[in-house]
């Protein structure tokens, strides 16, 4: 019988940096995102298997992470192992900042963890997709990728990782939430396929120098363009209010019901500017939370 | 995901070659930038359904966009016709003949609209005769605007931020597509739209035009004037001494329309250091060899022997009579925004 246990940690993310329709090398339309990931939010999780020939999770909530933990086990381990899956997750429900894909991932990595098998990235997220439909890019940490979630596969990997950002999260519609799957999938019209085109040269350029405000301009867009299929109530107000403190842009949850207010981490001015456009949003109403890079 | 009808054989043909050119100015030197928009709107075409695998394409062109109907119509077996007149350049009618098409000469200028008019009538006939024939119509199909995103793509791509886009205007579909697409990143990019006095583009009461690619006697509806901060018109002779310069001085030999967006954009670039300058370059000078680059030729184009002005004189009004390189502060205003209070 197999002892021990695994563990591991997976990070959810504050929405997406951009979200939209890409043309891969064999000129395949593929529905793709750059996630802007947030560490501070994480789900972990333990997998311990014991004698039973039941997977059990807790919270019991969380179906797809025993299946992808079911299906993990299946495909790399002894089918049957009966275990616990205790999840720990910080990541809030439903808002689309990845909790369930968090979760998802965790699981998989802790089953593996406990086999000792390291995986590549690439059958992870064939596994993590089986699981929940989608996944997205939180995975790949050291360099940045442009995912096509519902394909789980990486349509451009960028040589370096993102640069480092700072951001106020507000949450445009407090207590609404969004199931990521149920909310019915952008029809981009023609206009809006073609000019996901230079928003990934930009993305590009921005990654490869490093330079933050360019990935404020690119999210900006995204954010824009994707706006008529899930708006952000007061997204105006918040863009005004970035404009007023040397915000580099806007990013968007396109599931999910936050915003946030990006800011170059490297400028030195960010920290009093983030405070300060704490200040105004909090007198707009607004219940604003800092996350720092 | 979705299955569409591709032809991309010539891609790696349809986008330019950033050149830099001194400063922060760049050249988009094409090879035929045209081949794009072909490509795009014949894709579109098949995607609707309005083109069959083998079928009929018609269009009137006397320039570079029948070239690249015809060298896509070889590539994926389609059946193009050509309606063209005087102007079209022998070697390139040998050329397009070559290709295939069908190449008609039209040589009575219409009642109103000239030339222009006559062969976009004799087109509507040969619509009507073969069933279920497309016209691509690079002046009023969309899709000649839409195409420029992979464009845009390669100026950031490479460049990062743009802040003046530079280009003659034809059709509209090059300046207005790009400038629109690379607005979505940059909204206060600085788009300037080069034209031809005589050209009823941006106002100009309608006239002769002896440079062809810029300019044209009927509006399209691709122009979309909104997109313009500024407009200039340069005459030929001007046109074809920038065209010269670009040579000489950066080794590239393109056609005029590509030498009269240099002289803007040089201007431009030097008023404006520090700021990043695209200038569209359409075509290359090979099809020009008789014409602009042959002195003899030269001698014998009005204003060629005078000395090129080094700026445009800016005008009040798009109607103004214009006898060399004018401007206007367009402000992405509406054609009807401008013109009515130009007849104030
Ligand atoms: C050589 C050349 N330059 C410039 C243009 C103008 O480009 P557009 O039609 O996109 O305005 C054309 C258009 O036919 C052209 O043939």
């Amino acid at each position: 019988m197999p002892i021990g246990a695994g563990y591991a940690e997976a990070i959810g993310h504050h929405g997406e940096l951009v979200q939209g329709l890409f043309e891969d090398d064999g000129v395949q339309m593929r529905r793709a995102l750059v996630s802007l990931p947030c560490r501070q939010l994480r789900s972990k999780v333990r997998f311990t298997p014991n004698s039973s020939d039941q997977l059990i999770v807790m919270p019991a909530s969380r179906e797809k992470a025993k299946r992808a933990a079911e299906l993990t086990v299946n495909a790399f381990g002894r089918p049957g192992t009966g275990a616990n899956l205790e999840i720990d997750s910080n990541i809030p429900l439903s808002r689309g900042m990845g909790s369930s894909t968090a979760d998802v991932l965790a699981s998989i990595l802790a089953v593996l963890d406990w086999l000792g098998i390291e995986a590549a990235s690439h059958d992870v997220m064939q596994i993590a997709v089986s699981a929940e439909t989608a996944c997205d890019s939180t995975l790949f940490r050291q360099q940045a990728v442009l995912f096509a979630h519902r394909d789980g596969v990486v349509m451009e990997a960028f040589r370096r990782p993102l640069p480092p950002i700072d951001f106020i999260s507000i949450d445009t519609t407090p207590g609404a939430t969004v199931d990521t799957l149920e909310f019915a999938t952008a029809r981009y019209d023609q206009l809006e396929i073609e000019s996901f085109r230079p928003l990934r040269g930009l993305l590009r350029t921005a990654i490869k120098s490093a330079d933050a405000r360019m990935l404020g301009r690119v999210a900006t867009a995204s954010a824009r363009i994707n706006e008529r299929f899930l708006p952000k109530p007061r997204l105006a107000e918040i863009e005004t209010i970035g404009v007023r403190f040397d915000a580099i842009g806007i990013q968007v949850a396109h599931s999910g019901t936050v915003v946030g207010l990006m800011f170059d981490a490297m400028d030195q001015k960010a920290s009093e500017n983030i405070k300060r456009a704490t200040a105004a949003l909090k007198q707009s109403g607004f219940e604003p939370a800092v996350f720092r890079h | 995901m979705s299955t569409r009808a591709l032809m991309r054989k010539l891609e790696d043909f349809e986008g330019p070659r950033l050149v830099p050119l001194g400063g922060d100015l760049y050249g988009a030197s094409f090879f035929l930038m045209k081949l794009l928009p072909a490509r795009f709107m014949l894709e579109r075409a098949t995607e609707r359904g309005l083109l069959r695998p083998g079928g009929t394409v018609c269009e009137s062109s006397s320039g570079t966009f029948g070239l690249a109907l015809a060298m896509l119509a070889v590539q994926h077996g389609y059946k193009l016709i050509l309606v063209s007149d005087w102007a079209l350049d022998r070697h390139l009618h040998r050329r397009l003949i070559e290709l295939g098409a069908e190449v008609t000469i039209v040589d009575r200028p219409a009642l109103t609209g000239g030339l222009q008019q006559a062969r976009l009538d004799r087109l509507q006939e040969y619509l009507q005769e073969a069933s279920g024939s497309f016209w691509p119509s690079q002046y009023y199909n969309s899709d000649n605007p839409l195409s420029y995103g992979k464009v845009a793509e390669q100026f950031v791509d490479r460049l990062g931020k743009v802040d003046c886009l530079v280009g003659p205007v034809g059709s509209g579909g090059s300046m207005s597509g790009t400038s629109r697409y690379l607005r979505t990143l940059f909204p206060d990019l600085y788009a300037i739209g080069v034209d031809t006095p005589n050209s009823v583009l941006f106002g100009q009461p309608s006239g002769k035009l002896n440079l062809s690619g810029l300019g044209g006697n009927i509006l399209p509806t691709n122009v979309d004037h909104s997109q313009f901060d500024e407009v200039h018109w340069l005459v030929p002779a001007e046109a074809f001494h920038a065209t010269h310069d670009l040579h000489r001085k950066h080794g590239l030999f393109m056609g005029p329309t590509s030498g009269a967006a240099y002289r803007v954009a040089q201007w431009w670039s030097r008023n404006n250091p520090g700021k990043t300058v695209v200038a569209l370059f359409p075509d290359e000078g090979h099809r020009y060899a008789e014409t602009v680059y042959d002195e003899k030729w030269l001698e014998k184009i009005t204003g060629w022997s005078e000395l090129p002005k080094a700026s445009p004189l800016a005008v009040g009004t798009p109607r103004a009579p214009m006898s060399g390189w004018s401007r206007f502060a367009w402000g992405r205003r509406s054609f009807d925004d401008v013109l009515g209070q130009a007849n104030d």
